[in-house]
């Protein structure tokens, strides 16, 4: 039982540090980024031009944040989230029913999945002149074009989620007395839940990836145009303040939806 | 069992039962392509209440048997390939709802608690209009009691001891008050003192309301502990190689358990499974 701290443990994929061992070297690294940042900004050896320094960024931010008495930051986060949270909700009413009907027959897999499997290794971005032809430039564009890149995703895993059910559940319930429909309803899909929530947690991710280009095409306003906007001005220090703004609210969510869903399934990590 | 009989108890009329097994044959694909015949013609007839006991060499078709008589069905094969299952002079074709089910491999759900572990089957349609939610309560907080179970009613199973599940699943299985009771190794993963307790609980249960059950062991104690009737099956591809009567009551004795009797039959049932080449657990592919 030697070295359970220190280097002994160091080439070891089971064995975890510390926490404060941990979370001092992920401070460390984001620091030393920083600091690499600053010197490269101080001593010149990148131009303003190609590198915002990080300050400049902070007082972008700031200006953002707060201007001529009103958000902009605030304003476009609205806007970029109400587009996302109505993306999502259409992900998960229309995806996980699909999901899940592929999950639980193999004829319908066999007829959905060569219309969705090809599409998770496909350029989504790719659809969008298409979304624009067939829902124009306004908000429906924006919102299908989030809808696709993320439902893609979501659909197999959880279809996935459903087949990873063991079957000895389905036998058992069967055996009990369940018509196939009961196995799935109350055995098999009850117990893909927590698989069907990294399901939404991976959309929502994707999601936020694909914000900048939704936004691309005609925004008047949005996280993804304010950075669009700042772009055209070459404000570099605005364009990194707004991804770091996108990176921070994505970061949110995600830790968010994971508490949630631990709260909701506790008994999965013992599986 | 009809619909009225389950709402009042009629304990004894309730639970006669039979079940006869005819020429059975059960051929599976073999992975090599061609096919393996693991069941060879198997006659069995069960008249009464009592346990039964099922023993042989591992992979010799216990299992196959005790499935094809609760109605599992494996999804490759037509079960079984040829004979006849007959319940009270009805063949079975599929599930049915006489039988119930006690693996191995406990099929707890983890994310219920124990109470509704032993609550499901009464939440689907066909308990549901059998059995009244009044009663089933009551019969399940009965039930936990009798498995020692009554101050665990709100735990996961991740938070009970194996031998603790196994009366989750004895306890579901048993508060639908079947007329046959089917269970393969249900014991087989417990250490020996639990697996001795679990067969002590299992007598109690019993005697309390007799059904029919089929009992898959591998372990010869188990069978003349529990067993009214022991049944010795040959290596694969599985006939019987004896089958005998222990008429003894139940629980039986340690004292019993070393008598010259019991050792007449443990030598009986190992004489057989020793027969088997290989006890048929190394298989070789050429
Ligand atoms: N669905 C199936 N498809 C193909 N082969 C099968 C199938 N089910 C069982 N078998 C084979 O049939 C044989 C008997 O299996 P079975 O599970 O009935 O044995 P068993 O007597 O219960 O063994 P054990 O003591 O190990 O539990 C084995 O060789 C097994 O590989
Ligand atoms: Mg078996």
């Amino acid at each position: 039982m030697a070295g359970a701290n220190g280097m002994n443990g160091f080439w070891n994929p089971y064995l975890s540090p510390p926490p404060s061992q941990s979370r001092a070297l992920g401070i460390g690294s984001v620091v030393s980024v920083l600091v690499l940042w600053s010197l490269l900004a101080v001593t010149g050896l990148v131009s303003p031009a190609r590198l915002p320094a990080p300050w400049d960024v902070v007082r972008a931010f700031g200006y953002l944040a707060w201007n001529d008495g009103e958000s902009m930051l605030f304003i476009a986060t609205l806007w970029s989230v109400g587009r996302l949270v109505v993306a999502g909700i259409l992900v998960i009413v229309i995806g996980i029913p699909v999901g899940i009907l592929m999950g639980a027959s193999q004829r319908i897999n066999a007829a959905i999945s060569p219309l969705v499997d090809p599409f998770r290794s496909a350029p989504v971005v790719a659809l969008l002149p298409i979304l624009v032809m067939w829902l124009g430039i306004g908000e429906a564009m924006k919102i299908g074009f989030l809808f696709t890149g993320a439902v893609v995703y979501l659909i197999p895993m959880v279809r996935d989620a459903i087949q990873a059910v063991p079957q000895s559940y389905w036998i058992s319930a069967r055996d009990l007395g369940a018509t196939p429909w009961e196995c799935i309803r109350k055995a098999v899909i009850p117990m893909a839940m927590p698989r069907i929530a990294d399901a939404i947690i991976v959309a929502f991710s994707v999601m936020w990836t694909y914000i900048t280009v939704a936004e691309y095409v005609n925004a008047k306003v949005g996280l993804g145009q304010l950075i669009q906007n700042a772009r055209r001005f070459s404000a570099w220090d605005q364009v990194f303040a707004g991804i770091i703004v996108i990176v921070a609210l994505a970061l949110i969510t995600y830790q968010l939806m994971i508490y949630i869903k631990r709260r909701l399934y506790p008994w999965e990590t013992q599986l | 069992m009809s619909a009225q009989s389950d709402s009042s108890p009629q304990p004894e009329a309730a639970t006669a039962v039979s079940i006869e097994l005819k020429d059975i044959v059960q051929e599976y694909p073999a992975s090599g392509g061609g096919i393996t015949r693991v069941v060879d013609g198997v006659n069995l007839v069960f008249e009464r209440p009592g346990i039964n006991m099922l023993l042989g060499p591992s992979g010799c078709g216990k299992s196959t048997i005790l499935h094809m008589l609760g109605g599992v069905r494996p999804m490759n094969a037509k079960t079984p390939t040829s004979g006849k299952i007959l319940i009270d002079g009805v063949e079975c074709h599929d599930a049915h709802d006489d039988s119930v089910m006690v693996f191995q491999r406990y099929s707890n759900r983890p994310d219920l608690s124990v109470f509704d572990n032993v609550a499901f089957p009464f939440r689907l349609n066909l308990w549901k209009k059998r059995v009244p939610e009044a009663e089933w309560r009551k019969r399940i907080s009965d039930m936990l009691e009798s498995v020692g179970l009554a101050d665990k009613r709100n735990l996961r199973p991740s938070q009970l001891s194996g031998g603790q599940n196994q009366r989750v699943a004895l306890a579901r299985a048993l508060v639908l008050r079947p007329r046959i009771l089917l269970m393969d190794e249900p014991f087989g993963a417990l250490d020996a003192q639990t697996r001795e307790e679990m067969q002590l609980l299992l007598i109690d249960l019993y005697k309390e309301r007799p059904c029919l059950v089929v009992f898959v062991t591998h372990d010869v104690t188990e069978a003349l502990v529990l067993g009214d009737r022991v049944i010795v099956l040959s290596p694969q591809p599985a006939k019987i190689a004896d089958d005998f009567t222990i008429d003894v009551p139940r629980p039986r004795s340690t004292t019993w358990q070393r008598s010259e009797e019991a050792l007449q039959h443990e030598k009986r049932i190992l004489a057989q499974l020793h027969k088997a080449p290989g006890k048929g657990t190394v298989r070789v592919t050429v």
